[in-house]
């Protein structure tokens, strides 16, 4: 476990402020202020270059969450238990998904008694997950989980999936065992050749089936260290992976409905008033909703696939909101104050004498300070600097 | 700490973005009346800074050549409250504003033609205004935020990467966009202002200018509840295609760069990914049984 050691002290100055200041605070010179802003930026600086990836990437995900509700998963090493903090987490991390694969689907299964069970459906209904993660906190966790019996139901989840989607499993897996009814190996095998990519997150320690899993699929492994590594490794699941090869790109024939109501005149047929989404459930009757443009079926909530029809339905904002993949901000250069420039172009603060170091879009050349240069590269994705200049800033692809 | 829908809040900042193009129609055909409407955006801001004594305030000039910011000026301090008496600090944002407004024509390119009013950049600036004031403050204190354009321009999807990108950013960052437009219907911007509940507004004319930037842009969020104001209508979130900017009901998506197009081609012209399928992809509707 001295590997384990060293990591987590070397995570220790990463992890940002609420940890840096700990370890400074012995510091009795004037100077922990300053320190604490270099420390809080070095942080930022390690979370946009691990964020940062390809261009390309597959933006129509398929994930499925498994988590484990075993015993193993009522350990208090995280607080308050293993499996609160969890749910917790997941919480965060359903919305962050949504947030960054808009048009992807979600779906939960747990882990227990050497049973896979799915708890919820694969959908892009932020609320409905949130709702499920929610009502779990009650559950008794007991017994032993199955690593293959879930990766059986995910096999048989994510098969008949259309190709040029990404199909995931991300395992969040606090047992050191797992009890399976045949070879877990040709399970691997199977989701290897279906091209499956499964991740696992360990809340105890390596575990060697694991690990192979995520090698054999193209995934990652991780084994948490406390909370906050815990989040940081969950949340690194939102961004999309690099395409893997085997999948097939294609044009998607998508649906835009129009939230003018249809013309009346020429219908003889009266529309349907019961949303797709909720007929299930014995809701959605009346109210205002999205037609679907091929066969006119409701619904309440976009994305959404119709389920008469199988017409992608999404808005233009839900596919927007990816394109910040497509057309990344240059990273700035990162350069040794010397007085360049007196203040930040975007925040207009002056510069001090803790800004030790500032930065510097190369486009436009304006300089910026870091917690501006954090905000633009992790979630503006627009130089303001670039945009509001009419050779430089990023224009929509020219037409052909 | 950002300030909740419902709770009023401790403070609130508003950055007003004031479009300034030289090519506006409203100036073209009169260049006096950009004097005007400046004037009642400074008399807008000043109200705006009387309502509460905590208030911020800046305003950043969007020429068609860059955005600048033309209060506060860049490098003094924030807080200009020591001068005496509200009159004074009035004065001050008044002088501020028209100075270094002329500073800002003054520099624009002279071969130039004017082009578009770039206020995806000018928007970009105004978020990063809003989040320096909130790290800035006391975390207790309960800060609403909101940015103003007001513009006789039209909005064209040349910026529409950029636009979407800043919507999005004030969405997550609850601040709230309001569109005072002075001439044309501006369809982008009016989602702007629905996908962060804020509110558009095209005057019908520039006369009583002032009177309707009090009257629906200068409750913040939390009081806005209990005023009639104008509705949001409905807004057209239909995709506008990639290849001719026309708005679909049904088009075709590149599933790696999620690029639209009205109609299929083998190649994605945004990503150069080439399709291996001779036709577009079919999904599969999912067999189910429904009871009703
Ligand atoms: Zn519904
Ligand atoms: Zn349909
Ligand atoms: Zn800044
Ligand atoms: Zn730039
Ligand atoms: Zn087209
Ligand atoms: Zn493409």
């Amino acid at each position: 476990m001295a590997d384990d050691e060293q990591d987590s002290k070397e995570y220790r100055w990463e992890t940002g402020y609420e940890k840096t200041w700990e370890a400074i605070k012995e510091d009795e010179d004037g100077l922990v202020e300053g320190l604490v802003a270099e420390f809080a930026q070095k942080a930022a600086r390690k979370a946009v270059t691990q964020r940062r990836g390809p261009v390309r990437l597959g933006m129509m995900r398929h994930l499925l969450v498994a988590i484990d509700c075993s015993e193993a998963m009522s350990s208090q090493d995280l607080k308050p238990t293993r499996f609160l903090c969890t749910l917790k987490l997941l919480e965060k991390f359903i919305e962050e998904f949504f947030d960054q694969n808009p048009l992807s689907q979600l779906g939960l299964v747990t882990m227990k008694n050497k049973r896979a069970e799915k708890i919820s459906e694969l959908s892009g209904n932020v609320r409905k997950h949130i709702k499920v993660v929610q009502g779990l906190s009650n559950m008794t966790l007991t017994g032993e989980p199955s690593l293959q019996n879930t990766l059986e139901l995910a096999g048989r989840v994510l098969k008949p999936l259309p190709a040029h989607a990404s199909r995931e499993l991300l395992v969040l897996f606090a047992s050191l065992t797992t009890c399976d009814p045949g070879d877990i190996s040709v399970s691997v095998q199977n989701l290897k050749n279906e091209g499956i990519r499964c991740s696992v997150i360990g809340l105890a320690a390596e575990v060697r089936i694991c690990k192979k899993l995520c090698q054999d699929t193209g995934g990652e492994y991780g084994v948490v260290l406390d909370d906050v590594h815990y989040r940081s490794l969950l949340l690194e699941q939102t961004s999309p992976p690099p395409r893997a090869r085997a999948l097939d790109a294609g044009l998607v024939k998508m649906g835009f409905p129009h939230s003018a109501p249809p013309s009346t005149q020429s219908d003889t047929e009266p529309p349907i008033t019961v949303c797709m989404c909720h007929i299930e459930e014995g809701e959605g009757v009346g109210g205002e909703g999205h037609l679907c443009p091929q066969c006119r079926s409701k619904y309440c909530s976009l994305p959404a696939q119709c389920r008469t029809c199988g017409l992608t339905l999404a808005s233009a904002p839900h596919l927007a909101r990816s394109y910040h993949h497509l057309f990344p901000v240059d990273p700035f250069e990162e350069l040794k104050n010397e007085g360049q420039s007196q203040f930040c172009f975007a925040c207009v603060r002056s510069f001090t004498d803790t800004d030790k170091q500032i930065y510097r879009c190369n486009r436009c050349l304006e300089h910026y300070c870091w917690e501006c240069e954090s905000m633009i590269s992790t979630t503006l994705h627009v130089c303001p600097g670039c945009a509001s200049r009419p050779h430089l800033y990023q224009r929509l692809p020219d037409t052909a | 700490m950002m300030a909740d829908d419902d709770v009023p809040s401790d403070s609130s900042t508003l950055v007003i973005i004031v479009d300034t193009n030289p090519n506006q129609r409203y100036i073209t055909e009169d260049p006096k009346v950009l004097t005007g409407c400046l004037d009642a955006v400074i008399a807008f801001a000043n109200s705006h800074l009387m309502q509460k004594s905590r208030n911020e305030l800046a305003v950043i000039g969007c020429h068609f050549h860059k955005s600048e910011y033309l209060y506060p000026s860049p490098g003094k301090p924030l807080d200009v409250r020591q001068i005496d008496g509200q009159y004074e600090l009035f004065a001050l944002v008044e002088k501020t504003i028209k100075m270094r407004l002329v500073n800002l024509i003054k520099s624009q390119p002279q071969e130039e033609k004017p082009g578009e009013s770039l206020l995806a950049g000018a928007l970009a600036m105004g978020l990063c205004f809003i989040s320096r004031i909130r790290r800035e403050s006391s975390p207790a204190l309960k800060i609403s935020s909101r940015i103003l354009i007001v513009t006789g321009s039209s909005d064209t999807a040349a910026q529409y990467i950029n636009y979407m990108n800043v919507f999005f950013t004030a969405q997550k960052q609850q601040v709230i966009i309001d569109v005072c437009s002075l001439d044309k219907h501006l369809s982008l911007l009016q989602q702007g202002c629905d996908i962060t509940g804020g509110l558009y507004l095209k005057v019908p004319s520039l006369e009583g200018l002032l009177q309707y930037l009090l009257w629906v842009f200068l409750p913040e969020g939390s009081e806005r509840r209990q005023l009639v104001l104008p509705g949001r209508g409905r807004v057209d979130y239909r995709a506008a295609c990639f290849c001719h900017r026309e708005l679909l009901t049904i088009g075709y998506v590149c599933s790696v760069c999620l690029s639209v197009f009205c109609k299929f081609s083998p190649i994605c012209t945004t990503c150069h990914t080439v399709f291996k399928i001779a036709g577009p992809l079919q999904i599969k509707p999912k067999k189910k049984k429904m009871k009703v």
